[in-house]
């Protein structure tokens, strides 16, 4: 867990140096926004997505889409892109504009490292720290939740689109709720952060955390289960980071 | 409803006949807990080793004893992960086997219980061969690719209860609590009449294995099983088999018949076969009552694995109901490909045979009716389809060459 004081927090919310922009994926109609996060004392700023990772952005990575159909039948680039999952990835919540959801924390990094190629910068996961700073923005206590974030209450157990609820103060979206957001914590572990649609108040906020446990792949009928995809996590996420050159 | 309880008590003349002719098998029952269930896998790709992991955690009382492939590589690797399993792990070398025959080596090695889940293609030969050796089964979906298959695991399965042997199948929906839960409302009249349904799988493609140096026709063929409709059926066999299942549940029958459209319009390299792509197949129960299917494998197209149940007091999901008398599952939802082989140890156990093989033979040729009218362009009966004379099968297996067959051209490919 990180808090930042509100003092610091404060001189935070200072104008940015650095300002946001849009990437767009070579070759493709797909974008997604990253905002930039003043550095945590002893860091360096660093830049997150205003939304969880969408379809629109992981398909082109999961499902070959920016392969030819003669390289995709040559299985080019096969052992760096996922199986492909046995049924509708998207669980039928809604596919343009919601979150890609239920990749293995493998999945997710090499996710970012065909990103980094792509974009030729350099994407990766939050850290558990960055990910709560970005999340607080600055914030000393828990926002009113269904404000901001699509939980148990309000969500009708299912995901919703990206960027529906009010944002942070840093413009962040979804960072409570929607997706549990993959991220790394101190010792190096992948854990996420923040809670999901399926979580009671109290299981959401800065500080919710929740390590893989093997109900998140147990109806997986292959062995060995993938490597790529969790068949009962349908509720867990990217948000991504890109260091500052 | 009622063609169909006129077919229910013809199916049941059938079985009373042949019951009649097997009276002298002994019941196979297992007495007190402490006994020991022996079960071969025949087919260790990943589902069969999956399915082998689901029978092993459902019940304390079962041992992996013999396995079986066709391909030495597949053999051994699911015998790699499946070593995890420790002391419930029985698989010696001299009952490891591969080759055509394989399973036959399986069947004789002394198991109770056998695994079925090679390609489907081969399922009513395993079947045959498990059945008239006196073991129970339980079967991955679909169970047949074309009529006469169809034909056979009916015969079978009308064998199996004459012996009092147990047939689950991999149609695991059945299995789950919030699906029986449903279902048990459905037939109970809470949502009213049944008036519609609807049945999806739409997704993307799925795995390919990009054809090797030095592979036969028929091993890349067998590699590559989904894109070949004599080992898989087509898609709309090979996987929306499931939600058909769930609306011949629903309907306590299968349909009289179907029209159906789909074609290979995207993925149509010669890595993916001859199959098809997508298919909308409009079917008709004999009440009159309509099912909309529609099934696609296309990258970047919508996805929706589901079934719509639409009664004259409310719909459900096949896993909740909406309606005056509302419902939805709460507690524990247990694995259901656990789940099928506790209902399946539980049977054997308590000397009470499940037997779905009819069932899931009913439900896959609902499947196989859906392709046969979208290839041929043409509406098919049950009946065409039931006595179909058409097999897909090679008339002989080995390594060998193996043309891969036209694709399928409505309004020009013959209803056989």
């Amino acid at each position: 867990m990180f808090t930042v004081s509100v003092a610091l927090a404060t001189m935070l919310l200072a104008p940015q140096s650095a300002a946001p922009f849009e990437e767009k994926i070579p070759g493709t109609l797909a974008s997604f926004k990253m905002q930039p996060i003043p550095a945590l004392p002893g860091g360096k700023p660093f830049y997150i997505s205003t939304t969880e990772v969408t379809w629109d952005v992981f398909d082109i990575w999961a499902f070959r889409l920016d392969q030819s159909v003669e390289d995709q039948a040559k299985g080019v680039d096969a052992v760096s892109r996922p199986s492909k999952p046995y049924g509708a990835p998207d669980k039928g919540f809604g596919h343009k504009g919601y979150a890609a959801l239920g990749m293995t924390y493998l999945g997710a990094q090499t996710f970012c490292q065909w990103l980094s190629k792509k974009t030729g910068k350099k994407y990766r996961l939050p850290t558990e720290a960055e990910w709560e700073y970005a999340a607080r923005a600055g914030a000393t206590s828990e926002p009113e939740l269904d404000q901001v974030a699509w939980y148990w209450d309000n969500a009708e157990d299912k995901a919703w689109a990206v960027g529906t609820k009010k944002p942070n103060a840093w413009g962040l979206f979804d960072t409570l709720g929607n997706m549990a957001e993959w991220a790394v914590d101190k010792d190096g572990k992948p854990v996420t952060c923040g809670g999901h649609y399926l979580s009671k108040k109290g299981q959401i906020g800065f500080t919710a955390r929740a390590y893989q446990i093997p109900k998140w792949n147990e109806n997986d009928p292959q062995n060995p289960k993938s490597r790529w995809w969790l068949s009962n996590a349908p509720y867990v996420g990217i948000r991504l980071v890109c260091d500052l050159p | 409803m009622s063609n169909q309880n006129e077919l229910s008590r013809r199916d049941l003349i059938a079985k009373t006949a042949v019951a009649g002719a097997a009276m002298a098998v002994p019941s196979f029952v297992f007495a007190g807990s402490q006994a020991q269930i022996k079960v071969g896998l025949i087919g260790c790709g990943g589902r069969g080793t999956g399915a082998a992991q689901d029978n092993i955690e459902a019940d304390s009382s079962t041992v992996l004893w013999a396995m079986g492939d066709v391909f030495p590589d597949r053999l051994n690797g699911s015998r790699d992960g499946l070593k995890k399993l420790g002391d419930r792990y029985k698989v010696t070398d001299d009952r490891a086997f591969s080759g055509w025959d394989a399973y036959k080596k399986v069947i004789a090695s002394g198991v109770d219980v056998v695994i079925l889940t090679t390609p489907p293609a081969f399922r009513p030969i395993h079947l045959k061969a498990a059945i008239e050796a006196g073991k129970h089964v339980f079967m991955e979906k679909p169970v047949a690719t074309d009529a006469p298959g169809i034909r056979s695991v009916m015969e079978s399965s009308d064998i199996a209860a004459s012996k009092k042997l147990s047939i689950v199948a991999g149609t695991q929906r059945r299995h789950d609590f919030a699906y029986r839960g449903a279902m048990e409302r459905i037939h109970n009249g809470d949502i009213g009449d049944v008036v519609a349904l609807y049945a999806y799988w739409n997704q993307g493609g799925l795995w390919m294995n990009p054809r090797q140096e030095g592979w036969s026709d028929m091993e890349w063929q067998l590699r590559n099983w989904l894109y070949f409709a004599w080992l898989s059926g087509d898609h709309i066999t090979e996987q929306h088999v499931h939600n058909l299942d769930v609306c011949n549940w629903a309907m306590k029958g299968h349909p009289v018949k179907a029209t159906s459209l789909g074609g290979r319009q995207v993925r149509t390299d010669k890595a993916y076969g001859h199959i098809f792509d997508h298919f909308a197949t409009e079917y008709e129960y004999a009440n009159g009552v309509k099912m909309l299917s529609m099934c696609r494998q296309i990258d970047g197209t919508a996805s929706r694995v589901s079934e719509h149940i639409v009664g004259s007091k409310g719909t459900s999901n096949a896993q909740s109901i909406k309606a005056a008398k509302a419902w939805r599952f709460e507690g524990d939802r247990t694995n259901p490909y656990v789940q099928e082989h506790k209902h399946l140890i539980a049977s054997i156990k308590e000397g009470k045979p499940i037997n779905e093989g009819r069932q899931v033979a009913e439900s896959t040729l609902t499947a196989i009716m859906g392709r046969m009218s979208a290839y041929t362009g043409q509406e098919v009966s049950w009946e065409q389809a039931l006595n179909s004379t058409e097999s897909l099968l090679p008339a002989t297996l080995g390594f060998t060459s193996l043309e891969t067959p036209a694709v399928a051209i409505p309004g020009k490919t013959p209803l056989k």
